[in-house]
């Protein structure tokens, strides 16, 4: 053997490190806490924090609005990311239960494989408070606070038609199609669409939620069918991504996304995409805390009902400058 | 005398080739029936035949008197047909025990594995084969190659097995070795076992065998009992000619030292201790020794393939301290390694990338290959070395050992060596190639070549070395001038554990 | 044993029977058609899907198909270098990634200075993402070889620890807008991947020149040959002086090297870099390299056979969104063409070893 085993473990250590490192990159800032005094044993002032990927801005701000106000309120943070894996959320629990948090927001990694994870939390007192998307059991968590992607859809659907004048040929980009909230988007927008018989679905192709994915398929599909007049997508990522494509074929084609992210809204304001719908992240994510908080101090008890909706904002040319960080201000 | 095992009339056909031509050939029953023959002259395809992995293109196969079908290797199984395979068919991975029951694993129950039942039988099955002290625990992969054929012989052994067919069973068994499966053979002879014994060892299988078969071109060219033949007789039925001719002495003048080896010392489970030697320009040395003695490890060595603990090796009188394959290379040294299959050639690709693969870099114009020049002086290695090919573009692997052989040795000429490592540089190969081998052997030390040579095969090393050092446990025991050599004194050094005082 | 192999048989006992030769023509028919069986699968697409859809055989979708192969091609030529020789490269996808983000960042914030910000061409920021792609290639290089890691599990950490300094590099958030300004001097990105020259797109330009040189480097230079070697044995190899472990890292380098280009094209067109660029995009190049004919084992294969395999897999994809269907569908046919190919591969072996041993 010329190689010292040493050495290799060395290796080994450095490349585990740096994988933890890329793992919890989202949870640096929070990771000192503010006082080590502050550490009581009993009473935790600890608020974990978790969400799908940050790499979708939409979650990053879900993330950083939920943090920003715990801290306000006095509370440490733990930040996670379980990317979109059930099985990491899981684990991710565990790590909240044995830390003994005070509560747990969480924006879930899957509507059935999430509840026995919020129940283990709720057996060991910790209340958990969902943002964003809702589990398919009631009573396990203490509030389901999410956009109403029914609703928004509706009105993203409404704002297409009407760029649309309510007829011509147009194509959907759906997301992933495991995922719950591309069926109710979808559904929202022909819940609109379909009662115009002049407006013409010639093509539907998932693009999971990916902008290079969609990109490419976008593509294909005015290849397929050159008189499309509108491209409507399940979100922002895929809006992005199919108006690249039709800014390459050189062609005027309203596209239409979901989610209202800070790309989207400032090519609406280059008059590039037309329209998105604003989900508020950021003011799910302020009320999830608050009412966490309350709960904590009322010592577990809640007057808020457990499914909470709230509605989502049309974002178009008009209101595009008012929006900042998931939020149109004076909504 | 009883027919046990007859073969009727027997041709195959492969494409528009005859490998076999009409042969009937009769195997006697508890008897050791010898099978000689050239590769290539239809002794495998013969075996194949009878142990049913291929079936004849017409003919008809006897057992004890009765036409019998073997169409697969099962069915000659069931009828009590084993065979042995040149290559091992085993798995390194596993234990002795594992690989003895491999496909067939003693059972408790319906279920489980009775590994002690296993580990019981496959203790008794290494005393017979007189390897008692092995733990039936031991992985194969860990075992010398000569152990591992014996495992082998051993799942044969389990099988109750009415014909045995041995395919070149002792080609890396060293000479302890050789007597151990000769007793087993003896042993089987005695319990009415009816043996097929395929070799090249004359010396060896005339010690065992009573009747001898020869095969040539596809032919059955000689039946006879073997207390009627002599050496001599055996090899012109296979060659076709006469046996002197086969080794070429080599007889050039003896010049400067090109190789000086001293205190070469390798560490590691077969070790190198302490090694010294001096190969000149002209001069053919033999190293002779047993598996496992250090030979290939030294060799490998020299050529930087493994790093020495201590020593210096010096070409031309140049110290050579790097100890990189290519720093070897560059002073003069070039390795034919003893596996071919794995050291020596790339199987997927042609016989002309085997042949060009160590000095492609001086075949470029402007750093792109020059495929005509490749072309020529492949061609020109091949006519020089008389290796027979379909053409230089077929793959390596459709070439007969001993023109493979030629491959090997044709990419390292073309490094344009002072020295030449051969280890082995006849196993596996028949006479007529190993004749060639040797006569290419002689003419390299007569163009000044100094060439060093592997073997374990008294009679090759006697007849071709102008001097043999003797191996045993990494250290050289013994040396000889090819006039005082005798094969009693070789054997007696390479069993030795003295060392020889005072050699350099 | 060698005894199939058997010397040139006497003249008279060996003349082949009529029927013999005619097998043997069709065995060679065969034997031709399943050597471009990538060829083949290629035009029997071509044909179902022009007949379902009269827009894919037109002038404008076969470019953008091509377009579209592109940057599979670019990064199945990369994997190809290194499967030839018996390695496996799993990070692709993550260096794409990668590189996109650092490219994005310097295009988009630039390089910080304590004295300021610096913004590099278009042409400069390229090079850079290139030569990040070809060093994570190198220190997977060197994890193989010097560290003797299993090519699977030291590209497999890679792919890991690559997406994550990807996901690092903007702390998960995306370079929305790479079109520079003409006050930095960084305009033009798009070039690469959305320009075209003589109607074609760069994009493909740039395959044209990647494949043509790793044909070139593969079966012209002693290099090329090197890598071959190593992959059909690399004992023998040792044994003939070539310096294994520098084929070896000259391999990862290629790879990483071809997924960065893969990663800026992919950007360029996009006009975006997100941390998720060409995830899975790993999985799609061994496809293309298997389907062309090169062996997992190593030591054999083509570009121009992983090259083929890219357009099979990329006109299958884009064929089947052209008419509409369904992305579930999708995968089940992906993964059934791949399979497919890999048993007529075999299919290839034994018809081809069974035609050498008639012949020799």
């Amino acid at each position: 053997m010329k190689y010292l085993p040493s050495r290799r473990a060395f290796i080994a250590v450095g490349a585990a490190s740096v994988l933890a490192l890329a793992a919890c990159g989202g949870g640096d800032d929070d990771a000192s806490s503010s006082g080590g005094s502050s550490a009581a044993p009993a009473a935790s002032k600890l608020i974990v924090i978790i969400t799908p990927s940050p790499d979708n801005v939409f979650f990053k701000a879900e993330q950083d609005a939920a943090a920003a106000q715990a801290k306000s309120l006095g509370y440490e943070t733990l930040v996670l990311s379980h990317d979109d894996d059930p099985t990491k959320q899981s684990q991710q629990f565990d790590t909240a239960i044995s830390r003994k948090a005070a509560a747990i927001i969480l924006d879930n990694a899957g509507a059935d494989a999430s509840v026995t994870a919020i129940q283990r939390a709720k057996d060991a007192n910790i209340p958990t408070f969902l943002i964003d998307r809702e589990i398919n059991k009631t009573g396990v968590a203490v509030a389901q606070i999410v956009s109403n992607n029914a609703q928004g859809a509706g009105l993203g659907g409404q704002e297409f038609a009407k760029l649309m004048g309510n007829k011509g040929e147009y194509a959907e980009l759906l997301g992933k199609p495991t995922d719950t909230n591309a069926g109710v988007r979808s559904k929202g927008y022909h819940g609109i669409l379909d009662q115009y018989p002049d407006l013409k679905m010639v093509a539907q192709q998932s693009a999971n939620w990916d902008q290079a994915e969609a990109l490419q398929k976008t593509q294909t599909i005015l290849q397929a069918h050159p008189n499309i007049k509108g491209i409507i997508a399940g979100n922002d990522t895929m809006a992005l991504g199919a108006y690249a494509a039709v800014q390459a074929a050189k062609k005027d084609i309203i596209v239409v996304g979901f989610d209202g992210s800070p790309d989207v809204v400032s090519s609406i304001q280059k008059k590039a995409i037309k329209a998105t719908v604003l989900q508020p992240a950021s003011k799910i994510a302020q009320m999830a805390v608050d009412q966490a908080d309350a709960y904590i101090k009322a010592g577990g008890k809640t007057d808020q009902p457990e499914k909470q909706s709230i509605d989502c904002v049309l974002v178009n040319a008009d209101n595009a400058d008012t929006v900042k960080d998931f939020a149109v201000a004076g909504s | 005398m009883a027919e046990m095992l007859e073969a009727h009339n027997i041709s195959k056909n492969y494409g528009g080739v005859r490998a076999l031509k009409d042969v009937t050939f009769t195997a006697y029953r508890g008897q050791v029936n010898v099978l000689v023959g050239e590769n290539g002259a239809g002794k495998s395809t013969l075996m194949k035949i009878l142990s049913g992995s291929e079936q004849p293109t017409s003919g008809e196969i006897r057992l004890d008197g009765e036409p019998v079908q073997l169409g697969s290797p099962r069915a000659a199984q069931e009828r009590g047909i084993g065979i042995i395979h040149q290559e091992l068919s085993l798995f390194p991975n596993m234990s002795i025990a594992e690989n003895l029951f491999a496909g067939r694993e003693m059972r408790k129950g319906s279920t489980f594995v009775d590994a002690g039942g296993q580990r019981r039988r496959a203790r008794e099955v290494l005393k017979r084969l007189g390897q008692d002290r092995i733990d039936p625990d031991t992985l194969v992969g860990d075992l010398p190659i000569g152990q591992q054929q014996l495992v082998e012989i051993g799942r044969a052994l389990l099988e109750d097995v009415r014909v045995l067919i041995m395919d070149e069973p002792t080609s890396a068994l060293s000479n302890h070795e050789v007597d151990v499966l000769f007793e087993v053979m003896a042993d089987l002879r005695q319990q009415d076992v009816t043996v097929i014994y395929i070799s090249h060892k004359l010396d060896e299988f005339r010690r065992i065998g009573d009747w001898v078969t020869v095969f040539r071109d596809g032919s059955l060219v000689a039946h006879e009992s073997m207390s009627k033949t002599d050496t001599g007789w055996i090899v012109r039925q296979m060659v076709g000619r006469d046996p002197d001719s086969l080794y070429v002495r080599n007889s050039s003048p003896v010049g400067d030292v090109l190789l000086d080896v001293r205190g070469l010392t390798v560490p590691g489970t077969v070790k190198v201790d302490d090694v010294s030697l001096t190969v000149s320009a002209g001069e053919v040395v033999g190293i002779y020794g047993l598996m496992g003695a250090g030979r290939t490890e030294l060799v490998e060595t020299l050529m930087g393939m493994r790093q020495a603990g201590a020593g210096e090796v010096s070409v031309r009188g140049k110290r050579e301290p790097k100890g990189t394959v290519q720093a070897r290379m560059a002073a003069g040294l070039a390795l034919v390694p003893e596996d071919r299959q794995r050291d020596g050639l790339v199987q997927t690709m042609s016989v002309r990338e085997n042949i060009l693969l160590a000095t492609l870099a001086r075949m470029t114009r402007s750093g792109l290959l020059n495929g005509a020049a490749e072309q020529r002086t492949a061609k020109t290695k091949v006519s020089e070395l008389a290796i027979k090919i379909p053409g230089l573009g077929a793959l390596v692997t459709a070439l007969s050992g001993g023109n493979q052989q030629k491959v090997v040795l044709a990419r390292a000429l073309l490094t344009e060596p002072v020295v030449l490592l051969l280890d082995e540089p006849t196993r596996g190969i028949d006479v007529g190639a190993k004749s060639q081998i040797a006569g290419l052997m002689a003419e390299l030390a007569a163009q000044g070549f100094g060439v060093l040579f592997i073997s374990s095969e008294l009679a090759e090393v006697m007849a071709m070395a102008d001097r043999v050092l003797v191996m045993a446990r990494g250290r050289i025991t013994a040396e000889f001038t090819a006039e005082n050599v005798t094969e009693e004194a070789l054997v007696a050094a390479s069993a030795s554990e003295s060392v020889l005082e005072g050699h350099s | 044993m060698t005894d199939t192999h058997v010397a040139a048989p006497a003249p008279t006992a060996s003349a082949p029977q009529p029927e013999e030769r005619g097998n043997t023509a069709l065995a060679r028919a065969a034997l031709l058609l399943l050597r471009g069986r990538t060829l083949v699968v290629l035009v029997v697409l071509i044909i179902i899907f022009s007949s379902i859809s009269s827009e894919y055989l037109t002038q404008s979708n076969l470019i953008l198909m091509t377009k579209h192969v592109a940057i599979n091609a670019i990064l199945a030529i990369g994997v190809t270098f290194v499967i030839l020789t018996g390695g496996i490269d799993l990070s692709v996808g993550s260096i794409a990634g990668l590189s996109s983000m650092v490219a994005g960042g310097l295009l988009f914030k630039g390089l910080n200075f304590p004295g300021g910000t610096v913004f590099f061409s278009v042409a400069v920021v390229i090079l850079i993402g290139i030569v990040v792609g070809a060093l994570v290639g190198a220190v997977n290089g060197l994890l193989i070889t010097r560290f003797r890691v299993a090519p699977f599990i030291a590209t497999l950490g890679m792919l890991y620890v690559a997406r994550g300094a990807a996901q690092l590099h903007s702390n998960g958030g995306t370079y929305p807008d790479l079109g520079g300004t003409e006050a930095r001097g960084n305009t033009g990105f798009g070039f690469i991947g959305v320009d075209s020259i003589l109607g074609i797109p760069v994009a493909v330009w740039i395959m044209v020149v990647v494949a043509a040189v790793a044909i070139v480097v593969t079966t012209k230079t002693p290099f090329g040959k090197h890598i071959f070697a190593v992959g059909g044995n690399e004992r023998a190899a040792v044994l003939s002086g070539i310096r294994v472990n520098r084929v070896k890292i000259a391999v990862y380098v290629i790879s990483g090297a071809c997924a960065a280009l893969a990663g800026l094209l992919l950007t360029s067109e996009l006009g975006a870099a997100y941390p998720d660029t060409a995830t899975t995009y790993e999985l799609n190049a061994i496809a293309a390299a298997v389907l062309g004919g090169t062996a997992l084992a190593g030591g054999r294969g083509t570009i121009i056979g992983t090259v083929m395999g890219a357009f099979v897999i990329g006109f299958l994809s884009d064929g089947l969104v052209l008419v509409g269907v369904s992305t579930f569908w999708q995968s089940v046919v992906k993964g059934a063409v791949i399979i497919f190919a890999v048993i007529t591969e075999q299919a290839q072996q034994r018809l081809q070893s069974s035609l050498t041993r008639r012949t020799a």
